[in-house]
């Protein structure tokens, strides 16, 4: 009987709700295919195989090169995120409230903002050699956009009311931009920060394949460098699909976490 | 004269030959938005100002508010010009203009935590007051919630709350019912009047302008309507409303409270048919 009380046999496969195996079929399809077409290969084929990316994935995060590819990227990230942060929170508020000082500034952003951070990188590396400081310019610059024009324009719609409110009841103008301004933008800086992070770090691993590959393995290092090395002198393709996972879950995974942050920070108003 | 006698002679708040003209930033075009204003109001009394859209009643309240200054002519309270902004005026906007992210509580005790009302004050004695005025507007329970979670009654109740825990000597309001349906507007309008003190003394009432574009509802509420028109705005009347205080449902059906209805639209009628074309 389906309401009967006892524990039903099913459990397991059946408990798992139809959508998820329909979202889980053909990846998981794919996979298989991938394995059988790897299996049917001579034995010393460099083609990658799932067990062999996985089989990579456990030796690499072993040996501690992994890890210590990723610490190093995830810290040039946040070190460039954090540049960009200062600097794009301080103009974004400047230009958002100050007419002249948008006025002025806008015409400079706007020409720069179409030039991808790729394109920034022969002029950083042939200023800063192929170090972290290179690196470090390309995350922030990518990151600098997003943050800039997000808290651009959370802060110039700001509800003039707010404001004048504030202004009635005599809180003078500096507490003002502290406790309605800013709270009041709160969502936009928080949206413009979780795009921020999505760019840098898709720069940060451009720019460690680029920095590496004209020191040719060089002093750059992190994660994009050891895919480089697994590309241009090992030719180890299951490394370099380790490394695109685990470059696509860190992705993911700090876009989780702003969100996570922006639901608690945001807290008390709907999501937009 | 003595001391008493002469401040009784000062009215609250004085408009003379007030006129306001705005100036289109880019197009440079000036539009005259009131002019020739002049209105004496004392203190405690409860006026509501009418008018058509375009007669410039906000104007007329960023002006007492300070929000703006008038092109010519002086507004004064207590007999000083207004300079600027101040928490001695309270003002509660049409929409509310609640902080979204702060609860009930935080949000009527802003002016009190940022402002100048709440200098000299010991967290405690604020913590107090902002209790005090929830359970005045009978918002008790919902201390926590955040705007969002409210009604528009419950919305106007904590910007109501919130005008009144700053402890303005003026309170300025425009359209704060507007944005209510007809049920809730009209249990509202009397919760306010008891609010403003209808039963206490008139010394210890504030004096309070209301704007609205609901006829009725400036009859229900005030001591004298004004009514203002278009094109530039003026006053066109200023009505003394002697219906008996306090007013209650019953008031509505007073056939003086019909009469009076009916003399302010007719002030208003033309006005308001141009201002629809």
């Amino acid at each position: 009987m389906a309401n009967s009380l006892a524990p039903s046999p099913s459990i397991g496969l059946r408990s798992v709700p139809l959508t998820i195996w329909r979202a889980i079929a053909l990846p998981l399809l794919l996979l298989v295919a991938w394995q059988l077409w790897a299996m049917g290969l001579p034995a010393d084929t460099r083609a990658p195989s799932p067990a062999k990316v996985l089989a990579g994935f456990v030796r690499l995060t072993l040996a501690g090169d992994l890890p210590l590819a990723l610490i190093q990227s995830i810290g040039r990230v946040v070190a460039g995120f954090l540049i960009a942060l200062v600097l794009g929170l301080s103009l974004g508020l400047a230009m958002g409230r100050i007419r002249w000082v948008r006025d002025g500034l806008e015409p400079i952003v706007e020409s720069f903002r179409p030039i991808a951070p790729m394109a920034i990188l022969p002029i950083a590396i042939l200023f800063l050699g192929t170090g972290t400081p290179a690196a470090l310019s390309i995350v922030a610059y990518a990151a600098f956009f997003p943050l800039l024009l997000n808290v651009m324009h959370g802060v110039s719609r700001v509800d003039p009311k707010l404001v004048l409110a504030a202004r009635t009841m005599g809180v003078p103008p500096l507490r003002t931009f502290t406790h309605v301004i800013l709270p009041a933008a709160m969502p936009s800086v928080l949206l413009g920060s979780r795009l921020a992070m999505g760019s840098a770090w898709t720069a940060i691993i451009a720019a460690e394949l680029a920095v590496g590959a004209k020191a040719g393995g060089g002093t750059s290092g992190g994660i994009g460098q050891m895919m480089f090395v697994f590309y241009a002198y090992s030719i180890d393709l299951n490394g370099i699909v380790v490394c695109m996972i685990v470059v696509g879950v860190v992705a993911l995974l700090i876009d989780r976490a702003f969100r996570g942050a922006e639901r608690i920070l945001v807290r008390g108003r709907e999501a937009t | 004269m003595s001391a008493a006698s002469a401040r009784e002679a000062t009215p609250k708040l004085r408009f003379t030959a007030v006129a306001k003209e705005f100036v289109a930033p880019r197009t440079g075009k000036r539009t005259l938005a009131v002019t020739d204003v002049g209105l004496s109001i004392e203190a405690g009394e409860f006026v509501c100002v009418v008018g058509p859209s375009g007669c410039g009643k906000s104007t007329i309240m960023n002006l007492v508010a300070g929000l703006d200054a008038p092109t010519s002519g002086t507004i004064t309270m207590d007999g000083r010009p207004i300079a600027g902004p101040g928490a001695d005026r309270g003002v509660m906007f049409q929409d509310y203009a609640l902080y979204p992210w702060l609860t009930v509580s935080q949000n009527i005790g802003f002016g009190l935590e940022n402002g100048t009302p709440g200098r000299g004050l010991s967290r405690a004695e604020r913590d107090a007051r902002v209790r005090h005025f929830v359970e005045l507007v009978r918002l008790k329970g919902a201390e926590d919630k955040f705007p969002h979670q409210l009604s528009g009654g419950m919305c106007q109740r904590v910007a109501l709350a919130r005008l009144l825990a700053n402890g303005p000597d003026v309170l300025l309001m425009d359209e704060p019912l507007g944005a209510l349906d007809a049920q809730t507007r009209l249990i509202l309008q009397v919760e306010l009047l008891r609010i403003w003190g209808e039963t206490a003394p008139r010394a210890e009432r504030k004096t309070a302008i209301f704007i609205t574009h609901d006829i009725e509802e400036a009859v229900f509420l005030a001591d004298r309507v004004v009514v203002m028109g278009t094109g530039p705005g003026r006053i066109r009347a200023i009505l003394p409303i002697d219906l008996p205080r306090p007013r209650e449902e019953g008031t509505r059906a007073d056939p003086r409270f019909a009469a009076l209805t009916k003399q302010v639209w007719e002030l208003i009628r033309d006005d308001a048919y141009q201002a629809i074309g």
